[in-house]
């Protein structure tokens, strides 16, 4: 027993696990030591880092590359919107509903987007989520152009919608990190090497996609839900918008595609580069979109990818040992 | 009838968006990328021809002469310097770079110009080549159809004719076998996103002359091109405007029986379904090897 | 073998794919004017070695020099421009130009296109079932119509080596043997001819000089007239020789 608390990996373990319980104990603890900005930025990255673990899930552990998430971030959005404001039920229940809808929105636009291969793929969802955006523009129970003051939300303090998105953003991460160790990890990591002979052994490749698009349209939306909470003024040009994707690809790509860190670090970059250049958001977008570039081209991997090849650095392995 | 005049304009609009297509068309069908920033770049020829055609009082045929040396210009440094080097990186690379540039395009744009609603001032809106009782053709529209013809027919005469045109398509078939020919393919990409370019910026001054336009409009016209290359098939000219037909007359039923609201989401259905169904496009033609 | 009647000279030629090696210490000389063939089974590394001359593999050391110039690492595009034009194997004819454009692709390069007319006219001579055919798309052809395609194509230039991959594959003998017969002619009109083949027999009767090569390595070279059929086969299976036995 000695032997094996002196041993050098349950040493190394210990010292993640207890940084890990730090670092946590610090954002649990944020709202009694920080300002009010403080926290509502970090609202924001919480519920990035949600969205990038989802787009990451998609991606760079399914190799489906979604330009179309931003669908559930306007259902969600609205369903928080409908529930709370035309029906005057609880938050937590427009939330809820806010998920299950873009699950089930997510079903029934499966069929036809997982017959498209590749890049219709890519395209089709972004026409989806174009279509949405139009449709709810002049869709008259909804408000069309004019879209839902969210007054529920006021009634929220930022410390409230804080704690929320934290839990949303660990539970995000929480949830690809338990995921890739279930059989369905197993699977994705088979399709990732090769689909061909993944599929032999059994792999079932259209389930696989189907589950893995459905979970990340649950959390999708909930988070959709969560933002707009925060956000508290719902339109549909710009619950739809391709914006939100933009940020999602950023957070992922420059934080490092196909590992659970790289959003993580993803969203805090992009949500302080977005504060600190908050009154020229032109030129945030076009730093972001000119870094996102340079980062493809000589870090393909981000930078934890990167960190990861050269010094074989890793804090949270879904390898199993 | 309006139906009929509703039909007509369908198809003539068509030659519109077989321009818009026909680009990526070609892109597409020689290096396999799915350029993502296209819709964009076409946008951007509509502000310089706007500028341009500013700076020489009115005179359009000047200003899309100059905005093609720009747009030639652009597309081949990004082709050179950016997506050459992540055309053989995998799948993934190639989409997300072209994603990149889409973004900073259009945020481009949005800085230098605002956000407002911008137009090609022109006359051909107004005036009605034909004006029956029936139906009447505007202008703008048979410039539309037209133009869409002339550049057609142009490039498949290159295409079939010109040492140029044939190494693209030998290309296309073949890259190692093309390179055993002497044929710098890396370069030859660069040249084809050039044609593309001129090709585009010809579509975005139609574009600014037909429609009102902000710097997002890129993403709308992205979907246009992407639909009518998937429903024409690739590489194949003709297809392209069948294709561009196909959505005009999608986008211009939908209007009529529902309602100009619902114009852009007619013609977005439309694709949807074609791209469900029948992913190879209506008019493809299976390739042996 | 002095030196100036030498066109093309590999040296020690190491290729890696990763981490498998596929040729080790490679040297063949090729003289002006001859036919030379590469012998060896599949896998060998016939087409590697062609591969590696014409720029589409990196050797890891060693170095190719044609015309005294040295030509490794260069890009295939400048390779082929200095005058070396290849067969590749399976024929590689663009399926969907007519054949008359795949012939006119064979004269891309600038030199080569103000001669296109007579090279046409040259390359129907040699296979007139190709003038027949001209405005067809290739993937049309038949196997040994493209093989046909493919060798004429690499001539359209007017290169000084053709490298002949493998172009007997799946062919009825009796075209083979018109093939080969066109090969020569080729030759007679001063072109330098490199065959790589899988047949030791017709290996040795088409060409002047044989190199034999077993799993990367030249394990046996020699004027072909002057080489015994046994022992090349020999050479040829190494030590899988009498596995069937």
């Amino acid at each position: 027993m000695i032997q094996l608390l002196a041993s050098k990996p349950f040493k190394i373990l210990n010292i993640k696990i207890i940084v890990l319980i730090l670092i946590i104990s610090i954002f649990l603890t944020l709202p009694l030591w920080s300002s009010e900005y403080i926290i509502s930025v970090f609202v924001l990255i919480f519920l990035y880092m949600s969205l990038g673990q989802m787009w990451n899930l998609l991606a760079g552990y399914t190799g489906l590359v979604s330009l179309g998430q931003q669908i559930f971030i306007g259902l969600g959005g609205y369903s928080l919107a409908v529930i709370t404001v035309l029906y005057q039920l609880p938050i937590a229940l427009g939330i809820i509903v806010g998920g299950v809808i873009s699950i089930l929105f997510a079903l029934i636009i499966s069929q036809p987007i997982f017959k498209m291969r590749g890049d219709y793929f890519t395209i089709g969802t972004w026409i989806v989520a174009e279509c949405l955006a139009v449709f709810f523009s002049v869709w008259t129970y909804v408000r069309g152009g004019l879209g839902f003051n969210i007054i529920a939300a006021y009634k929220l303090s930022t410390t409230d919608i804080y704690y929320m998105a934290v839990a949303m953003g660990l539970g995000s991460i929480a949830l690809v990190y338990f995921l890739l160790r279930t059989k369905i990890g197993l699977a994705l990591m088979a399709m990732r090497d090769n689909e061909s002979a993944a599929e032999t052994l059994g792999v079932e490749l259209y389930k696989t996609k189907l589950k893995v698009f459905l979970i990340a349209a649950f959390v999708t939306g909930l988070t959709g839900g969560l933002l707009y909470l925060s956000i508290a003024y719902i339109q549909p040009r710009a619950s739809f918008s391709i914006t939100w994707t933009v940020a999602m690809v950023f957070i992922v790509i420059i934080g490092g595609i196909g590992t659970i860190e790289g959003p993580i670090l993803g969203a805090f970059f992009f949500i302080l580069i977005k504060q600190y250049l908050y009154n020229y958001p032109g030129i945030s977008m076009i730093i972001l979109g000119t870094v996102a570039i340079l980062t493809i081209l000589i870090a393909p991997k981000g930078i934890v990818g990167t960190l990861q090849e050269r010094y074989g650095f890793e804090i949270l392995s879904i390898r199993r040992r | 009838m309006q139906i009929i005049q509703s039909l007509l304009n369908g198809i003539l609009l068509g030659g519109l968006y077989a321009m818009v297509a026909l680009g990526m068309s070609l892109v597409f069908g020689i290096m396999k990328l799915t350029n993502i920033a296209h819709g964009d770049l076409i946008i951007v020829a509509t502000y310089i021809c706007m500028v341009m055609a500013v700076q020489f009082s009115g005179n359009l045929l000047l200003a899309v002469l100059i905005t093609i040396c720009f747009m030639m210009l652009i597309g081949f440094l990004l082709q050179t310097f950016l997506i050459n080097k992540v055309l053989d990186k995998g799948p993934e690379p190639p989409l997300l770079v072209t994603f990149g540039i889409s973004i900073t395009l259009s945020n481009i744009l949005l800085l230098v110009f605002g956000a407002d609603a911008r137009y090609i001032p022109n006359t051909l809106k107004t005036i009605n080549i034909v004006n029956t009782e029936h139906f009447s053709i505007s202008a703008i529209y048979l410039l539309n159809f037209i133009v869409a013809i002339v550049v057609i027919c142009t490039l498949h005469y290159i295409m079939k004719n010109t040492f140029f045109g044939r190494s693209i398509r030998a290309t296309a078939d073949d890259v190692t076998t093309a390179e055993l020919m002497g044929v710098n393919t890396k370069r030859i990409y660069s040249y084809t996103m050039c044609l593309a370019m001129v090709i585009s910026s010809i579509a975005g001054l139609l574009v600014g002359m037909n429609y009102t336009y902000y710097p997002s409009t890129g993403t709308e016209y992205l979907i246009y091109a992407f639909g009518v290359v998937v429903i024409g098939g690739m590489g194949n000219q003709m297809g392209i405007l069948l294709g561009g037909i196909i959505l005009g007359i999608a986008q211009l039923m939908g209007a009529y029986f529902f309602g100009t609201g619902y114009q852009l989401l007619a013609g977005y259905l439309v694709l949807l379904i074609i791209l469900t169904i029948r992913p190879q496009g209506i008019l493809s033609k299976a390739t042996r090897r | 073998m002095t030196n100036d009647n030498v066109l093309l000279a590999i040296d020690k030629l190491n290729v890696h794919y990763r981490q498998f090696q596929a040729l080790y210490d490679v040297s063949v000389k090729i003289k002006k004017g001859s036919i030379v063939s590469i012998i060896g089974s599949n896998g060998a590394g016939k087409s590697t070695l062609l591969n590696t001359i014409l720029g589409i593999n990196r050797p890891t050391s060693g170095s190719v020099t044609f015309m005294d110039q040295r030509i490794d690492g260069l890009p295939t595009n400048r390779i082929a421009a200095k005058g070396l034009s290849m067969s590749p194997e399976g024929s590689r004819v663009f399926p969907n130009l007519t054949v008359k454009e795949n012939l006119l692709m064979g004269a891309y390069i600038p030199q080569a296109r103000k001669n296109k007319e007579a090279m046409l006219e040259k390359a129907y001579d040699l296979f007139p079932v190709l003038k027949e055919k001209s405005k067809q798309e290739a993937n049309y052809l038949s196997g040994g119509q493209r093989q046909m395609l493919a060798i004429a194509r690499a001539i359209m230039a007017g290169p000084k080596i053709l490298f002949c991959d493998e172009i007997s594959l799946g062919l009825a003998p009796v075209v083979i043997k018109d093939i080969y017969k066109k090969i020569q002619e080729i030759n007679d009109e001063g072109i330098t001819i490199v065959l790589i083949e899988q047949d030791v027999k017709r290996s040795l009767k088409y060409s002047d000089y044989s190199y034999v090569i077993l799993k990367g390595n030249i394990v046996m070279e020699g004027k072909s007239s002057e080489l015994p059929v046994e022992e090349v086969t020999d050479a040829y299976f190494g030590e899988n020789k009498y596995a069937i036995y």
